[in-house]
């Protein structure tokens, strides 16, 4: 936690000391328990996994550690930033991506992402941006024209208007593809490479295994399990578990694949 | 500029080209009324060729007779007789651009006073002068057709004088014109503002702003100069097609634009507390209309509330679109100023109050 918290954006300080600190977070709706007493830490540079099953508090623990929802008890700390006592300053070193992303229909992308570089006093060069997540042919279009691989592409770029120390993606292939969830597996990873922290809630484990250095599984507001991927599932089998039939070293996502391509499907 | 001025700039300027191109928000809230106001404008196109002509004959003698019914030949002149107060009381309404006043002791001649007097408008000051030719020439002819005698070559002018009667020349236009308008403003505020800002609620676009350190009071603001810009374009694209149409304006411009100002705070409120509270467009659109429909019948829009019954009057006096017309008719027709227009001036500061406070009390971002 020696992070300064008025290191420039740009600046990305090698401590490898974590980014975010999560402290007994809780959240309540009336007698339901949403959030109920999370903690975890994500180092920088990590790609950080919340799983877990509808209902589970994913979103709602995103959400609170992003600044979108009012804290009820615990902290949360990004950057060295208080999320309760400094919500804007978080939002102006994150980047987001809602589960529903829906933008004002009127504008071109361009006009899109301009605008949000300007909400965050940045100017923005919204080509290059268009062209990392593979849109630049789409640059003069409205959203509502783009396919659904493409939305999610497009909210990606909209969260790194501001060059993100660390970028939230909530369920960023629910609904797509196969070919368009692997096409947004690897921009993650692009992502990743250059420097972003990245922490994604996904239904889909094989896309945990894919991209999460850690993951943390939650089930009724809590945190059940947090490690990597592959030490969960050491940890499954030392406790004596075996399948009921033997995995086979294919299955039919990769038939699927095999079949009909890596190529993006995303008519004009 | 300072950065958070660029930032209100940029987010006013976006606010003002997602307006334009929306054609559904476009037709409904600029086009509409236009469309409204020229079917209203060319059903009741007042042909004003005629010269409308009020007699009141003091005479009742064969010569102002024959004199009369040789007048009513004449087919540009459109012709009312009455007693003298009448004709000259409808000459100061607008009603009349001549009235003619056939004294007692008058007789046909071709020489010498006949003693007629015409009371002239001044409403129309264009028209005034082709209009005094045209009746000078028509009397000149009637008292030579009741004489009997033939005209004298080179033609005859009778002698008559003319009175200059202060009048108002008011048509439909003049009526109809303040009621879009206020129609306008009130269609602009709660729909124009209602359903799009519904609809970033409910598609989360809202959220997607509140994403970022923006506070999203910029966004508000931003969109509610926008709407009050478009709205004043409309408000004079509308009077520069009444304008075309013979449109009227008595008053002060600045009178009218504070007043359409006024109009658009109490229903940009409106339409922010209806956005402010509903969850999406369905529990919308109701309420937008069940506030609107009745103003727009009986707040005098198209149909001057006179002919309304004593007690729908009397309630439908207090509603905030009734205001507005008031006072739009009033600085356009009557020339009013702010001290003329008190009573209505302050029913739109407290519907604009009122309308606020509700809306502030309703609002929820999502």
């Amino acid at each position: 936690m020696s992070v300064p918290n008025t290191a420039p954006a740009g600046a990305r300080p090698t401590t490898g000391g974590p980014i975010i600190v999560v402290r007994d977070l809780r959240k309540r709706y009336g007698s339901l328990t949403a959030v109920d007493g999370v903690s975890f830490e994500v180092a920088e540079g990590e790609v950080f996994g919340i799983l877990g099953p509808n209902g589970a508090g994913k979103t709602t623990t995103l959400e609170m550690i992003e600044g979108m929802r009012p804290i009820d008890g615990g902290s949360a700390t990004i950057d060295g930033v208080d999320v309760r006592s400094d919500p804007r300053e978080v939002k102006r070193r994150i980047g987001i991506q809602l589960q529903a992303s829906a933008f004002f229909d009127e504008l071109t992308l361009l006009e899109l992402l301009d605008l949000f570089g300007r909400l965050y006093g940045h100017a923005v060069d919204a080509h290059a941006l268009l062209g990392d997540v593979e849109l630049s042919d789409k640059a003069r279009s409205q959203v509502r024209t783009l396919s659904g691989g493409q939305k999610q592409r497009f909210s990606i770029a909209s969260a790194l208007v501001n060059d993100p120390r660390v970028l939230f993606l909530d369920e960023p292939t629910t609904g797509l593809d196969p070919q368009a969830r692997r096409h947004l597996w690897s921009l993650v990873r692009t992502i990743r490479d250059r420097g972003h922290t990245v922490v994604l809630t996904t239904h889909y484990m094989e896309e945990a295994e894919e991209l999460c250095d850690r993951v943390a599984i939650m089930d009724g507001g809590r945190i059940i399990a947090l490690d990597t991927p592959d030490a969960l599932v050491e940890q499954l089998l030392g406790r004596g578990f075996t399948k009921a039939w033997v995995e086979r070293l294919a299955n039919l996502e990769d038939v699927f694949i095999d079949l009909t391509g890596h190529q993006l499907r995303e008519g004009e | 500029m300072g950065p958070r001025f660029a930032l209100w700039w940029a987010l006013f300027t976006a606010s003002v080209k997602m307006f334009v191109r929306n054609r559904l928000a476009l037709f409904f809230s600029l086009f509409l009324p236009l469309l409204v106001m020229l079917i209203f404008g060319v059903l009741n196109f007042e042909g004003s060729t005629s010269v409308d002509l009020g007699i009141v004959d003091e005479a009742n003698s064969d010569g102002s007779a024959a004199f009369r019914s040789a007048l009513a030949e004449t087919d540009y002149l459109d012709i009312t007789e009455g007693q003298r107060a009448d004709e000259l009381a409808e000459l100061e309404k607008g009603d009349r651009d001549f009235v003619l006043v056939i004294p007692a002791d008058f007789a046909p001649t071709l020489e010498g006073e006949t003693g007629l007097v015409a009371f002239a408008s001044t409403a129309d000051p264009s028209q005034a002068q082709v209009g005094r030719g045209l009746l000078q020439q028509a009397v000149g002819g009637a008292i030579a057709a009741a004489t009997g005698l033939p005209i004298p070559s080179g033609g005859f002018s009778a002698p008559l004088a003319f009175e200059a009667v202060t009048s108002r020349d008011l048509g439909y236009i003049d009526f109809l014109v303040p009621g879009v308008v206020g129609m306008t403003v009130m269609q602009l505020g709660l729909f124009g503002v209602a359903f799009g800002f519904v609809q970033l609620k409910r598609t989360g676009a809202l959220r997607r702003l509140f994403a970022t350190p923006t506070s999203p009071a910029y966004f508000l603001s931003a969109q509610v100069a926008s709407r009050v810009v478009l709205g004043y374009v409309q408000v004079a694209i509308l009077i520069g097609i009444g304008i075309w149409f013979g449109l009227q304006m008595f008053g002060s411009w600045l009178v009218l634009a504070a007043i359409v100002g006024l109009g658009f705070m109490i229903f940009l409120a409106v339409g922010y507390g209806i956005a402010g509270w509903a969850k999406n467009e369905d529990q919308a659109a109701p309420v937008a209309n069940i506030i609107s429909l009745p103003m727009l019948f009986l707040s005098g829009v198209f149909f001057p509330r006179d002919a309304m019954p004593e007690v729908l009057r009397g309630i439908t006096g207090f509603m905030p679109l009734t205001y507005v017309n008031e006072a739009l008719r009033g600085v356009m027709n009557d020339g009013a100023g702010f001290t003329d227009l008190g009573p209505q001036l302050l029913g739109m500061v407290v519907w604009a109050v009122i309308a606020f406070t509700v809306a502030v009390l309703l609002f929820k971002w999502e």
